[in-house]
């Protein structure tokens, strides 16, 4: 970590992350504008979510870096190379054993416990962006909690498919209040962001945002009362593990129309086998 | 010569106090300690109020004090170690170090923030007599399980004030609690409720302010 501060970022910088932390954990669900810095690597890598974990990690933090759920991909192997390097943190792939988790488009099967911290990637962290493309009318309409429309687009699958066909980035209602992108989750997570045991924090760097759901908070997925939010649901178990219970990938196996679904969680996948054996 | 004391290792005291004082906020009324650093010499505040000053203030933040709280050599530590510039306007404040007697009609006009942007408000650092888990008043909302019950000494006019914030939600008062090295935190989306027993206890002046 020669020539560098610790975890990166310099220390003002930080500390206008905190600041912005603190209200968007006062305010559970509400963007809070912050001044993202420039990170040594491209938008879209997670550098709202390295940000973020930069300014709250400590030197005894333990922490996990996971992509889609996975430890061992390209982008949770980098920024978990990239904090070792300049934050000298033990890391880790056990869910348990990890104080912050940062990742990109999963929450952990494990379930968290207190005292942890789990840190999201945020591409768009704007539920009403694809209905609203301004921002100021998007500033607005969560002034006055006008969010009729993200029913309509919910109404609009119905209506086209039959069922609501939203599957990742399924919005949410944090606290009864705030509209809110729990960023590309696959909606089986959305459950798992109701009454959780920990801290969660969102960073979108482009877009230069940070919020929070903080522990014990209500979180519902919009649904209509006859089409209730459902999560996905697969025949068969992890042709790994033989879980029933968690978030399965297909993986293509051949060119003759081979396939198998295994966990997209590699840790909890891992423990199960560990069980089993 | 004024005695200036700090953090020992800034970059990890602070990250750490700043963890706490996370914590604090994600979960309203629950309690923490930060023993270090020691104070500015004769200032009215504990090692709790002083640490946040240290993690949470800098070039870019405006601080009101109020009158009696600039006590001996609080604002020569503050300048010299954060460098974060005073306010006489409390609508213009990022942070106001403040005692429940502050709040007391007529009180300060702090920053509530818009509702199209709550988030530029002003947080209030408490000088509190007590703070311990109790019955006087009755949390819930976000972070709380059920309900949560804190003691504060005599906080009348300062509660008074918290409980407004939720007819206002989104906009509002947050607030970091502090007494000597204990530090608790009431964001403005804490429901609070006064425990009614505790109120006629409070009429009577056990406590000194």
């Amino acid at each position: 970590m020669n020539g560098y501060n610790f975890a990166y970022l310099d220390e003002q910088t930080k500390r206008m992350i905190r600041r912005g932390l603190l209200k968007a954990v006062a305010i559970p669900g509400y963007q809070v504008p912050f001044g993202g810095r420039e990170m040594p690597m491209p938008y879209g890598w997670g550098t709202g979510g390295m940000q973020l974990t930069a300014s709250i990690l400590g030197e005894d933090d333990v922490l996990k870096v996971i992509d889609q759920g996975a430890d061992d991909t390209t982008n949770a192997v980098s920024i978990r190379a990239f904090f070792e390097r300049v934050a000298g943190v033990e890391t880790t792939t056990d869910t348990a054993a990890a104080d912050v988790i940062q990742t990109r488009h999963r929450i952990p099967e494990t379930p968290l416990s207190a005292g942890q911290v789990l840190v999201f990637q945020v591409p768009i962290p704007e539920p009403l962006r694809f209905i609203e493309p301004s921002e100021e009318e998007t500033r607005v309409m969560h002034a006055l909690e006008e969010y009729g429309v993200m029913h309509v687009k919910l109404y609009e699958d119905i209506a086209r498919h039959g069922h609501i066909a939203t599957t990742y980035a399924y919005p949410v209602k944090v606290d009864g209040r705030y509209v809110t992108d729990p960023s590309p989750i696959p909606k089986f997570d959305n459950p798992k962001l109701h009454m959780s045991d920990a801290l969660m924090l969102f960073g979108a760097g482009r877009e230069k945002r940070l919020y929070a759901i903080p522990p014990h908070t209500r979180v519902e997925s919009l649904d209509f009362e006859d089409h209730p939010f459902e999560i996905q649901a697969w025949d068969a178990p992890c042709a790994m593990c033989g879980a029933r219970d968690s978030f399965l990938d297909e993986v293509i196996t051949d060119d003759a129309g081979g396939r198998m679904f295994v966990c997209s969680d590699t840790d909890y996948c891992q423990k199960c086998r560990e069980e089993v054996a | 010569m004024m005695r200036w004391p700090a953090f020992s290792d800034p970059v990890h005291d602070g990250q750490r106090h700043f963890r706490r004082v996370l914590a604090a906020m994600a979960e309203p009324g629950t309690l923490h300690v930060a023993a270090a650093p020691a104070v500015p010499e004769d200032a009215a505040i504990g090692p709790a109020l002083w640490a946040t000053l240290l993690s949470l203030c800098d070039l870019d933040t405006r601080l009101w004090i109020a009158p009696g709280l600039e006590a001996g050599g609080l604002t020569g530590a503050l300048s010299f170690h954060t460098g974060c510039r005073l306010t006489a306007a409390p609508e213009d404040a990022d942070f106001a170090l403040v005692t429940p007697g502050t709040l007391a009609e007529p009180a300060p006009l702090f920053a509530e923030g818009s509702d199209a942007y709550p988030d530029r408000s002003t947080t209030l650092l408490v000088v509190l007599e007590a703070l311990a888990e109790g019955d006087a008043w009755r949390l819930a909302g976000h972070g709380i399980p059920d309900t949560r019950g804190l003691d504060l000494g005599e906080a009348g006019p300062l509660m008074t004030r918290l409980a407004a914030n939720r007819a206002r939600f989104p906009r509002g008062l947050d607030a970091i609690l502090t007494c000597g090295e204990r530090l608790a935190a009431m964001p403005r989306s804490t429901r609070i409720e006064a425990n009614v027993a505790d109120i006629r206890q409070e009429e009577c002046p056990c406590t000194s302010q």
